[in-house]
């Protein structure tokens, strides 16, 4: 079966999406699941009215069975009880939808989780805030405290020094058409970001915090430029042959690794 | 011609913007073959009249596709398309040459053929290197010349992507390893039509084609053998083609492809301008009327053919289905589309980050395509984006 072969009832759910949107209020409990990384995440806001589900609204990026099952999911639990919502599984979604295809099943399976994490974030009082900037770059589920960075070694700094690791730029026209990697080293490093996109379009700049923590000038101008922030996210190594040609990145908030191509990374000295 | 055809292929309203994973047979190739069917039947390893004039039929369409790669038709076989062109490429070429050295070069961006024969030659006790490209998906010589070892036999490299349209530095990757005792493999399939493919001037060793990307039948395709490169037979049968592709050639396909050739070599001059044209108007329309666009490949070494975007906040599959229901056919480098989950190797491996891999459209144009294809999905693709952007959580920045 392709990956692709919807029913009508999925299909007439992804182009006409019931119930999308945010609700805003006391009354009102959000549930969060998925990864961008992974290609999904899910949004459920649930108003709460004498322990009865009032109202129910949803946003999702994803595919379109990602979208039709929160859609689905909106709609067979809207007016119920939260303990009858709770009991709603992942095949009440995927049979109210005729079916998903085989490859496909883990979606029902967010639709339904991101609706039971916003049921026990009501009952536990627990208040996610809607993704803000930072949040939606940073792109990972757990809003809760900042995480502290820690000293680590990143391995291959050495090795690689003069062959695509930076610790001064004086020169930008050296990395021209380059993938760069800028560590966050403070509000020198977010300048020299900005400055390196005049001569690449590929500039990632790197910080293992949530937030960035610059004057609020040059957050706000970073944002709006080309670089794209990773937040969350440690440099663990620099690897390459005989040049800089990838790097391992440890994605905090998912504690997940991942390789990642780029040509060259700067570690600005303090 | 080319419009009155796409009326004749295409229905009312339907745009077809895939070219890459599949073309129409040009209407002139079918005529060609259908005598081959019926009363030109035959099999030249037949002793017999019928078997001769398959034979002449055979040779004379080996002599076509020879033409078009700037070959000698001895230097030409058939197969049953480009994965089988690869299979015996670097299959045939590693296992002949094993006593040699045990080291085989290909890179990042290969096709998925010859990206799995290299996990395969690695089980047979290959080593295999792989070459990153740079942001826009190209090779540098330098950096494959650095990866090439005393126990190098085999570098493989596509003349260009099939995904996103970047175009390889094969003359200069072909001159560099040129008086070397070191072979060099192209899979030609993403450029073949598009870009001229002389093997008189480049000094590559073993080239892939097949017929569909040409316009002709699919199931066909035809491997390149310089002259004194050596292969050990990965099929075992009757010993046509050299040996080296046993089984009774698919003569009526085979004349479509020889017929696909001849009208692709004549046609390219002005072809490949005229769906440069195409690619360049959907570039611009699309960069500058869709906000937070993005181009992927090379913004100038591209084929004539390529348009390939991401796009922020959305996810491909998604842009695929709603594009699906207003009549247009496009591709995306998506997890969700795919099989297996994961997003296109090829982006990752030119520094993008999943979460952007999966926002990809991928758009191809050919010969029956029209300024009104990209009219129509210029009239749909806006909408389109801010529809899924509106439904998603992760576009909100703005």
């Amino acid at each position: 079966m392709k990956s692709t072969q919807y029913s009508e009832k999925t299909l007439e759910h992804f182009r006409n999406p019931r119930n999308v949107g945010i609700l805003e209020g006391d009354d009102v409990a959000i549930g969060r699941v998925g990864n961008p990384v992974c290609g999904d995440l899910m949004e459920m806001y649930v108003r709460v009215k004498d322990d009865r589900i009032d109202d129910i609204k949803f946003q999702t990026f994803g595919c379109g069975s990602a979208i039709a099952t929160s859609s689905m999911i909106t709609e067979l639990v809207m007016g119920k009880t939260l303990d009858e919502a709770l009991e709603v599984t992942r095949a009440d979604v995927a049979d109210a939808l005729d079916g998903l295809p085989p490859v496909k099943m883990h979606c029902s399976n967010l639709a339904a989780d991101a609706l039971h994490d916003a049921i026990k974030n009501w009952r536990s009082g627990t208040k996610l805030e809607p993704l803000s900037a930072e949040a939606v770059a940073a792109a990972g589920k757990g809003c809760g405290t900042g995480v502290t960075a820690e000293a680590t070694t990143i391995q291959g700094t050495e090795e690689y020094a003069g062959k695509g690791v930076y610790t001064e730029v004086d020169d930008t026209s050296v990395l021209a058409d380059k993938r760069v990697l800028v560590l966050d080293k403070g509000a020198a490093s977010a300048k020299l970001a900005m400055t390196l996109t005049e001569v690449t379009p590929r500039v990632i700049f790197l910080t293992e915090l949530q937030a960035l923590a610059l004057p609020d000038e040059i957050a706000t101008e970073i944002k709006r430029s080309d670089v794209k922030v990773l937040y969350q996210s440690r440099l663990l190594a620099v690897r390459g042959e005989g040049e800089v040609e990838k790097v391992l990145i440890r994605d905090l908030d998912e504690e997940d690794e991942y390789e990642l191509f780029v040509d060259a990374v700067v570690l600005l000295e303090p | 011609m080319t419009s009155s055809n796409a009326d004749r292929i295409f229905a009312e309203g339907e745009v077809y913007l895939d070219y890459q994973s599949a073309r129409p047979v040009d209407p002139r190739v079918v005529e060609a073959m259908q005598p081959y069917f019926t009363e030109r039947f035959g099999n030249p390893a037949s002793l017999h009249s019928v078997g001769d004039r398959a034979t002449d039929t055979l040779e004379a369409s080996r002599a076509d596709v020879a033409a078009f790669l700037g070959a000698t038709p001895e230097e030409v076989i058939f197969t049953s398309g480009a994965t089988e062109s690869n299979n015996v490429a670097l299959l045939g070429y590693a296992k002949r040459n094993k006593r040699k050295g045990d080291h085989v070069v290909i890179t990042e961006v290969e096709h998925i053929s010859v990206l799995n024969l290299g996990k395969y030659l690695e089980q047979e006790g290959f080593r295999v290197t792989r070459v990153p490209p740079d942001q826009f998906g190209r090779i540098n010589p330098d950096k494959l010349r650095a990866r090439i070892t005393d126990d190098t036999i085999l570098v493989s490299v596509g003349w260009a992507s099939n995904e996103i349209g970047t175009i390889q530095p094969i003359a200069a990757i072909a001159e560099m390893l040129n008086g070397s005792d070191i072979a060099l493999h192209v899979d030609a399939v993403a450029a073949e039509g598009q870009v001229p493919l002389d093997m008189s001037a480049v000094p590559v060793h073993l080239l892939s084609i097949s017929s569909n990307d040409i316009y002709g039948p699919q199931g066909v395709g035809a491997l390149y053998i310089r002259k004194g490169t050596r292969l050990a037979a990965v099929t075992m049968g009757g010993g046509q083609e050299r040996g080296l592709r046993s089984g009774t050639e698919n003569l009526p396909g085979i004349v479509g492809m020889a017929a696909a050739a001849r009208i692709a070599a004549a046609e390219l001059p002005a072809e490949a301008p005229r769906l440069a044209a195409l690619r360049d108007r959907l570039i611009r329309e699309v960069l500058s009327t869709v906000p937070d666009s993005h181009l992927n490949g090379h913004p100038v070494e591209r084929l004539p053919n390529n348009a390939h975007f991401r796009f922020e906040g959305i996810e491909g599959e998604s842009l695929l289905l709603s594009l699906r229901d207003e009549g247009i056919a496009v591709s995306t480098g998506s997890a969700c589309s795919s099989k297996t989950l994961e997003p296109s190797h090829t982006l990752i491996s030119c520094g993008l980050l999943h979460e952007e891999a999966h926002g990809s459209l991928e758009l191809t144009v050919g010969r029956f395509s029209r300024d009104s294809d990209v009219d129509r999905l210029m009239q749909v693709l806006p909408g389109v984006v801010d529809r899924l952007r509106r439904l998603s959580p992760l576009y909100r920045k703005h």
